[in-house]
């Protein structure tokens, strides 16, 4: 859930971890049952989602192993309670620390109890492994030189969104084709609409929803794959250079709304929702992201960015992403925190998160629903996609990714060419390739 | 045997704030100091000793100069701007009538406003497309140096490469500028009234008599103000985090947004807590600098 609100200033972060310096000792959990009963904390993000639905899990799962005691806490910044607490030696047995954790700095000093020999048991349905049990494609994510350390339960995909009211009230096709795109967006400016938006406060929108899309679509899924694997030269490839230069084209044609630049993921989405824009970048978390201030009547649907002509990727590719469970090394009752995660995970748990919380899960099968009316499309070019993949490379190398982040901006701003925007990011490639503290991570399909 | 007891008394009493003060302020300083010597994600125990390495990387880190840089122009423009202002304004609202009363409640009053408020206000001001001074902007045709293309006018202001740091200075100024008009306030009402009437004898009035008495005789206040200036521009945080988080494109950067950057966004806590070493001694150094500039009271009186 990329619910963004950063209505926090030092003195929150501080207050953090002031409350994490006093949970530490609050948060033993309550000696709860009797005999041979575990005690299991469970902390996750507290986000769109809420944490009712893993409390009602919790439960559950007492109800099943009489002496159990869970408990599950969250908030909304809980990463900031975490980390003295990952530092102490002292974090939960299982927890969703939220996009805010640095997960790789944590694998790499060994604060993540790899799964492998969990996996191989049998899924809590008794069917198989545990393994089988969830997508492939959405549980290599998690692996780091082969072994598995993040576990996914829910997952997002990214595309763009567009009002079909608005496409048929003015006999609009969506626009399959960047040249569809370019001729469509005369139209609706005319109309009196900006055709695209975008949440100029936070590039990585404009990252996984312009720039990767059109990278891959012009020189195929190894173009990205390359780059997030720091290939030398990868960041600056023509793919890399053509995209940019597409970016720039739709900015230099007006094509995006006025101020964009300055706006933020809530305001642009409720421009797009409020019709002042007929298309935007985001994942399927914006209907729960908007749902209490969106305007009534207001209308969405998923569509894949529009690819480039002729270009050499799969128009099928799909970018996906996920925010990881992980077990805490130092964490006490590994075993329980296992065997509630695979309670979690079973194919009833997982559908019933997806009715409940809107959004898809990683677990195979769980889709054999009737889902909610906004994932349908989405789920269904999942499915059907040759090629899914996602975006590591500013979670592996912060560095980079802030990099990445900040020649964004400036791109979409004007005030660095496409030539100087590819020359940035190889050089931020650079640095880190020079960097020997932290691995280098391969990527492929 | 007396001075004895006497030093035990002291002591005794003593004791209790000095103990606090060695373990909740002294400690934690040293414990950073150390921190800084080492290689550490800030997620585990894990430390590795790097010696200097990490005052040599940020010696040599672009983005620290460039946050540096903008904190000094906060200071000099933001801090030139406060002074003028405060001092006029104090000078201005002299006398205890009612309306001077209840216009220095008014100045002080964003002071007094928590800053996340203060950062979502201005975010409203500036709004692309409801904020007053892009109104204002789009009423005489824009005003903005930078373009959207060939669309027209970009009016996001903190989305500008060259407004946003200009933007958040006038914030910063709106909201602290009270508490300067307050300190400013009370160092004229401590004008001796023998001076300001002997000078009214004389024959000095209006802006002789507050360039030849008054501001002489503010010297000390001044100084004060300043050394609060240097603290306060040099560690800006919040609002500039609330309001751009340093961006767009680093444009607002300012030393202790990128020290947030190290410790949270990098996990590199030894170059977080080097940056945050560096800033202590840049704000100690800038202080005494400024106290030893101003060391000479023009009124005869030194300090």
């Amino acid at each position: 859930m990329k619910t963004r609100v950063l209505a926090f200033c030092s003195a929150s972060a501080a207050l953090g971890l002031l409350m994490a310096g006093c949970s530490g000792g609050s948060n033993e959990p309550a000696a709860g049952g009797s005999g041979n009963g575990k005690d299991l904390e469970v902390v996750s993000f507290q986000g769109g989602f809420g944490i009712e639905f893993f409390q009602q899990a919790a439960k559950e799962y007492e109800a099943k192993h009489p002496g159990d005691h869970i408990t599950v806490t969250g908030g909304p910044r809980v990463w900031e309670q975490l980390r003295p607490r990952f530092a102490n030696g002292t974090p939960p047995s299982l927890t969703w620390p939220g996009w805010g954790m640095d997960y790789w700095a944590l694998i790499y000093d060994n604060q993540v109890f790899p799964v492998d020999d969990a996996l191989k048991t049998p899924a809590y349905d008794g069917k198989g492994t545990w393994k089988d049990t969830f997508d492939p494609s959405l549980l290599k994510l998690g692996e780091y030189k082969g072994k598995q350390y993040e576990l996914p339960y829910h997952y997002n995909i990214m595309g763009w969104w567009y009002n079909p009211d608005t496409f048929a009230k003015h006999g609009w096709t969506v626009p399959k084709t960047f040249k569809e795109l370019l001729d469509l967006c005369p139209k609706i400016k005319a109309a009196g609409m900006a055709p695209l938006t975008y949440q100029g406060k936070y590039p990585d929108y404009s990252i996984k929803g312009f720039l990767f899309p059109w990278v891959i679509s012009i020189g195929g899924i190894k173009a990205a794959d390359d780059a997030q694997s720091l290939v030398p030269g990868a960041w600056k490839s023509d793919a890399f250079l053509q995209a940019a230069k597409m970016v720039k084209q739709l900015r230099d044609a007006g094509f995006f709304e006025d101020g964009a630049s300055g706006l933020s993921h809530t305001q642009s989405q409720t421009d797009f929702l409020e019709g002042k824009a007929a298309m935007i970048p985001c994942g399927t978390w914006l209907e729960s992201e908007m749902r209490k201030t969106m305007p009534p009547g207001a209308k969405m649907a998923f569509m894949l960015p529009p690819v480039v002509d002729g270009g050499k990727g799969d128009p099928s590719a799909i970018m996906i992403g996920i925010e990881p469970w992980i077990i805490p090394t130092s964490g006490p009752n590994h075993d329980l925190a296992i065997d509630f995660y695979k309670y979690m995970t079973s194919l009833d748990k997982a559908k019933q998160f997806i009715t409940q919380c809107g959004t898809l899960t990683a677990i195979k099968g769980s889709d054999q629903i009737t889902l909610p009316p906004l994932l349908v499309e989405p789920a269904k070019l999942f499915r059907e996609s040759k090629t899914v993949y996602s975006i590591q490379f500013d979670t592996w190398y912060s560095t980079l990714g802030n990099e990445s982040k900040n020649a964004m901006e400036a791109l979409m701003n004007g005030s660095n060419t496409p030539e100087q925007f590819v020359d940035r990011l190889e050089a931020a490639a650079e640095k880190v390739r020079q960097d020997k503290s932290k691995p280098v991570h391969t990527m492929t399909h | 045997m007396k001075n004895r007891g006497r030093t035990a008394f002291i002591v005794t009493y003593l004791a209790p704030a000095v103990l606090l003060y060695g373990v909740f302020v002294i400690l934690p300083v040293l414990q950073a100091v150390g921190y800084s010597l080492f290689k550490w994600s800030g997620l585990s125990s894990k430390k590795t000793y790097v010696g200097f390495d990490n005052f040599k990387q940020l010696f040599h880190d672009d983005v620290f100069w460039q946050a540096l840089l903008h904190n000094a122009w906060i200071f000099l423009f933001g801090g030139s701007a406060i002074l003028i202002v405060a001092i006029a304004v104090a000078h201005g609202m002299q006398g205890e009538s009612r309306a001077t009363k209840a216009l220095r409640s008014v100045y002080l009053f964003p002071n007094i406003m928590s800053l996340v408020v203060v950062a979502i206000l201005w975010e409203f001001v500036y709004d692309p497309h409801i904020g007053l001074l892009t109104s204002v902007m789009k009423l005489f045709g824009g005003g903005a140096t930078h373009r959207s293309g060939a669309a027209g006018i970009d009016t996001s202001i903190l989305g500008s490469p060259t407004q946003a740091l200009p933007a958040v200075i006038v914030t910063f100024v709106w909201f602290a500028v009270g508490f300067y008009i307050m300190l400013f306030s009370a160092g004229i009402r401590q004008i001796p009234q023998e001076v300001a009437e002997a000078s009214k004898l004389d024959g000095a009035e209006g802006l002789f008599r507050f360039r030849k008495i008054t501001l002489p005789l503010l010297w000390s206040v001044g100084r004060i103000a300043v050394i609060y200036l240097v603290i306060n521009t040099l560690n800006v945080f919040a609002l500039v985090f609330l309001m751009t988080q340093g961006g767009p494109d680093r444009k607002t950067e300012v030393m202790l947004t990128y020290l947030y950057e190290q410790a949270f966004v990098n996990s590199d806590y030894g170059a977080a807590t080097a940056l945050a070493i560096a800033n202590f001694v840049i704000v100690m150094a800038v202080s005494g600098i400024v106290l030893r500039l101003t060391r000479k009271d023009p009124t005869g009186v030194s300090h």
